[in-house]
């Protein structure tokens, strides 16, 4: 067993957070979960203003950052810059997924099979409207009942 | 999109494999799972939390480093409280300072952070949620003159920070409703351009009859026990605290002489002295 019970939630910066909101929630499905600081006296006082959103069994808040990392060129599709998310679908929704990106616009890399001895399938990658880098994919472990995850809070 | 778990894993670039591998699993406390195991021609190693969870880091040589102070890109781990005693333990064997939280007065009472940096730099939050986080907790104000009932408009949300609560004046009557937020002990504060209560530690927002108003399916706001005596002044027992599933208009104190809190329908909830558990927060994680 781990030291760790799961990854409790995640900061992402973001340009502009209409815009990665539209992404988030509209292509991957993401649902709103909560403002935090959304008045402008926050703003002013330079208190971090974001909006937290769960996708599945994962909460992250989308941060409008102060300063944010340069951002790799716009035809680099695959990458880290610090982070990558990965985001797990099922095997049989593989190919829907891979269709649901197409029909979005949204340009992706892949499929890229890993190798049989890890417990990752196959990986799309891509990247949201800020440049944070993305990657869906399925799991050979996707019926392994592992640990429940604790219950979502926020940070 | 069928999201299985969602979540699948993290990357995080590193210029040292050994060493970042050794930091999640020695100070951090991941299990490895092994290396090379995903279509990366660098060196990665995977590690696993204790759910479906993967960290994997990638070897690359070189990290940027981040602007400033990192601004807000980070993530959290979560942890159970004993696991974060030991991790804490670790942390300052391993050299690290985890006694200064610098966003401590961002936290709610029995919430546990820790920051720190990966040999690269990044940013993580280690976190916890004690019980302290759910207990009801008691300001010590005790019995609250709140003044003549005349003096509040209906519509007025009057605070009373000693007291830790808030009195509305609703069509119906009074309400005295305690300030802690019901999700994990922040304290909320009236927004009276929005017309809701707000809890600025994890954003939950309530209506002025103190109902959970969003997504997190919080309990509503707990009401105190009040009165209106003979003279019409306006009395608040903050030491009892009443649990509802949401507004009836019987729980409104008439706003009449001699107008008294109806129990009806209502769940008294044991509370804890706030000093005390504040104490207790302050060694507990």
């Amino acid at each position: 067993m781990a030291d760790v019970e799961t990854l409790s939630h995640s900061g992402i910066s973001v340009h502009d957070l209409k815009e990665a909101e539209d992404f988030y929630c509209g292509i991957l499905g993401a649902q709103v979960h909560g403002a935090v600081n959304f008045v402008t006296e926050d703003t002013l006082k330079g208190r971090s203003v974001h909006q937290s959103y769960t996708l599945g069994d994962f909460l992250f808040a989308l941060v409008l950052a102060p300063d944010f990392m340069p951002m790799p060129p716009a035809d680099k599709l695959m990458g880290v810059n610090g982070f990558r998310h990965a985001f797990a679908v099922r095997h049989a929704d593989f190919d829907a997924t891979i269709a649901r990106l197409k029909a979005a616009g949204v340009p992706f890399k892949g499929p890229v099979g890993h190798p049989d001895k890890g417990p990752f399938g196959e990986s799309v990658y891509f990247k949201d409207p800020s440049g944070n880098f993305l990657e869906l994919l399925w799991r050979r472990d996707e019926n392994v009942d592992y640990a429940k995850a604790p219950q979502l809070d926020v940070g | 999109m069928a999201l299985n778990g969602a979540f699948s894993h993290l990357v995080v670039e590193c210029a040292d494999l050994e060493k970042s591998e050794a930091f999640y699993r020695d100070v951090i406390g991941l299990d490895v799972v092994g290396r090379n195991l995903v279509a990366d021609n660098r060196p990665n190693s995977l590690l696993a939390t204790n759910t479906r969870q993967r960290l994997l880091l990638v070897e690359t040589g070189e990290v940027p480093p981040y602007p400033g102070s990192g601004g807000s890109i980070h993530h959290a781990w979560l942890l159970t409280i004993e696991q974060f005693k030991a991790a804490r333990d670790r942390l300052e064997a391993a050299g690290f300072s985890s006694g200064i939280d610098p966003r401590q007065s961002f936290r709610a009472v029995g919430e546990y952070n820790m920051d720190i940096h990966d040999p690269d730099g990044n940013r993580f939050q280690i976190q916890a949620f004690g019980e302290e986080g759910t207990e009801i907790l008691r300001s010590g104000a005790g019995t609250v003159m709140m003044g003549h009932m005349d003096d509040f408009a209906v519509g007025s949300v009057t605070h009373n920070r000693k007291g830790r609560f808030f009195l509305v004046r609703e069509d119906e009557g009074f309400l005295a409703v305690s300030s802690w937020c019901t999700h994990k002990n922040g304290l909320t504060i009236w927004q009276k351009e929005s017309w809701h209560f707000y809890c600025p530690f994890h954003g939950a927002k309530y209506d002025r009859k103190g109902c959970y108003v969003g997504h997190m399916g919080c309990q509503p706001m707990r009401l105190h026990p009040m009165q209106i005596d003979a003279l019409g002044q306006v009395v608040v027992d903050t030491n009892r605290f009443f649990g509802r599933s949401g507004f009836e208009a019987a729980q409104a104190v008439p706003a009449e002489p001699g107008g008294k809190f109806d129990e009806t329908g209502l769940t008294e909830l044991p509370a804890c002295d706030e000093k005390e558990v504040r104490e207790r927060a302050k060694t507990g994680g």
